[in-house]
């Protein structure tokens, strides 16, 4: 189960800002972080962070509005 | 966005999301998303029945609110991100929007004022005092603008989309426009009086004063994608997934889909805000509207006989100075704030953004209402908001609004380095 980071209700930046944290934080051996937003502005900053840390973003639109962004690293 | 299936109002027989439980169907967001668009042309013959261009003002009001939720561009975004975090996407939207009002602007201008050798100023242009006010207004607005999560237009334009953190920035940018009113006269006296009104085409002439703002707007665009480069990789915003276009239903189910659910290109919604910037400035005056917010909070103290009284030297100075009215409840720029709110409103409806939003954490009200206190009262004595002062200043060819730009950029800075430190 991948950890999830719930950041409803948060206004920018923090959605991308705990998003940048989490993935500085992440063990070695966890691969995955799926964020979970209805903040649709993150949609445009958290990818490019996310990029620059080596993790490859995929966007899933699971609500209106909510999103899960997953994030995973690249090998 | 983009979704497997869409559920946005105009979604005409679509299908919900994976695993989502759909709260209304998609009769009922029909028959709301029609009751909201009759109010806004309700409101619209009231207006205009009233006067014309309170009637043109809100459906201006309508278009401003609509296009900055449709492509996300927030201004506090551009001054906080690009240089902290090597984002430019909404600073590269504002310096072209600057750029086709700077256009429209300058041809007006050169026909209201066509000898600048007289040294007279175009009437109702941004042209505003240079003085400390605008740099302590400028810096603290900055500040506040971080501290809030959004600037002036930002909260208006996430009042609609329902974020209760931006009503609660809002109250509080209607106290700090109240308190700059009771500091104005001090303000005048100290250093606004004597700040002079830098108007570029006196110095340079109409042609030298374009050229030389198209110099600077291109240098900082290209500033920008120096400085994103510097920082690595950018993600370009999510690209429109459509369905096939195998008939003629489905290509209007992806037009449909591009404009009422996908986000907008910035730098579209960039260009249609100085396009709509200039249809204000030729049909009465350019785009803001802190002047307005300050009249509510003068207009009802006054009234409750614990306003601020006289205010020295308003009358003087154009653009978003502090406005004492008339004592009269209506007036036209009444319709473009509050078609800006429902523009925005009618725009996340319509999309599928809209979502009262109410944040689990009571710091950020705080957050939200000390940053708005803040832009209040920085705004009430810089003569304007993001907008105003800096939106509609640079196009007006004034001086202020690099000023005004330099100074908020470094109050920004200072407002990320409070944020990092409140979890």
């Amino acid at each position: 189960m991948a950890k999830q980071l719930d950041v409803r209700g948060e206004i920018c930046p923090y959605p991308m800002m705990k998003t940048v944290q989490a993935l500085k934080k992440l063990a070695k051996e966890e691969h995955e972080l799926v964020v979970i937003t209805d903040h649709a502005p993150a949609l445009d900053t958290i990818p490019t962070q996310a990029v620059r840390l080596g993790f490859s973003v995929e966007i899933q639109e699971t609500g209106s509005p909510e999103w899960q962004i997953t994030l995973t690293r690249k090998p | 966005m983009q979704a497997k299936g869409t559920n946005s109002l105009l979604g005409f027989g679509v299908r919900p999301s994976e695993g989502q439980t759909v709260g209304q169907t998609g009769n009922q967001r029909f028959w709301s998303g029609l009751v909201a668009v009759l109010v806004a042309v309700g409101v619209y013959a009231f207006a205009n029945a009233n006067e014309t261009r309170m009637g043109l003002f809100w459906v201006l009001g309508l278009g401003f609110g609509a296009v900055l939720q449709r492509s996300h561009l927030c201004f506090a975004s551009a001054f906080r991100d690009t240089f902290l975090l090597g984002q430019g996407r909404n600073l590269k939207g504002i310096i072209i929007g600057l750029a086709v009002a700077t256009a429209g602007f300058a041809a007006l201008m050169a026909r209201q004022v066509p000898n600048t050798a007289l040294g007279t100023f175009p009437p109702d242009a941004h042209v505003l005092p240079i003085g400390l006010h605008t740099i302590f207004g400028a810096v603290i607005f900055g500040f506040g603008m971080v501290l809030a999560g959004g600037c002036v237009s930002g909260s208006v334009y996430r009042m609609g989309e329902g974020y209760v953190a931006s009503w609660v920035s809002f109250l509080g940018i209607i106290f700090g426009l109240l308190a700059a009113s009771f500091t104005w006269n001090w303000w005048y006296t100290f250093t606004i009086k004597d700040s002079p009104r830098i108007w570029l085409p006196h110095y340079l002439g109409h042609g030298g004063a374009v050229a030389l703002t198209f110099a600077l707007l291109i240098l900082a665009y290209l500033a920008v994608l120096w400085w994103e480069h510097r920082n690595g990789a950018v993600a370009p915003d999510a690209p429109f997934k459509g369905e096939p276009e195998t008939n003629f239903r489905a290509v209007l189910n992806n037009l449909r889909r591009r404009v009422f659910v996908h986000g907008w290109p910035v730098l579209l919604g960039g260009a249609l805000l100085g396009g709509l910037n200039v249809i204000a400035f030729v049909s009465e005056r350019p785009w803001g509207f802190t002047g307005e917010i300050s009249r509510w909070a003068i207009g009802i103290s006054n009234g409750l006989n614990v306003g601020p009284g006289n205010l020295l030297g308003v009358n003087l100075i154009p653009g978003c100075v502090l406005d004492p009215g008339d004592g009269g409840v209506l007036n036209y720029m009444l319709f473009l704030v509050i078609g800006m709110v429902y523009g925005s409103f009618l725009a996340a409806l319509f999309s599928g953004e809209f979502k009262i939003r109410v944040p689990k954490q009571k710091i950020r009200f705080v957050q939200a209402g000390g940053g708005g206190l803040i832009m209040g009262y920085g705004s009430g004595t810089a003569v304007g908001c993001t907008i105003g002062a800096f939106f509609s200043s640079i196009p007006s060819l004034g001086l202020n609004g690099w000023v005004w730009a330099v100074c908020l950029l470094i109050g920004a800075w200072l407002g990320t380095q409070a944020i990092k430190r409140i979890p």
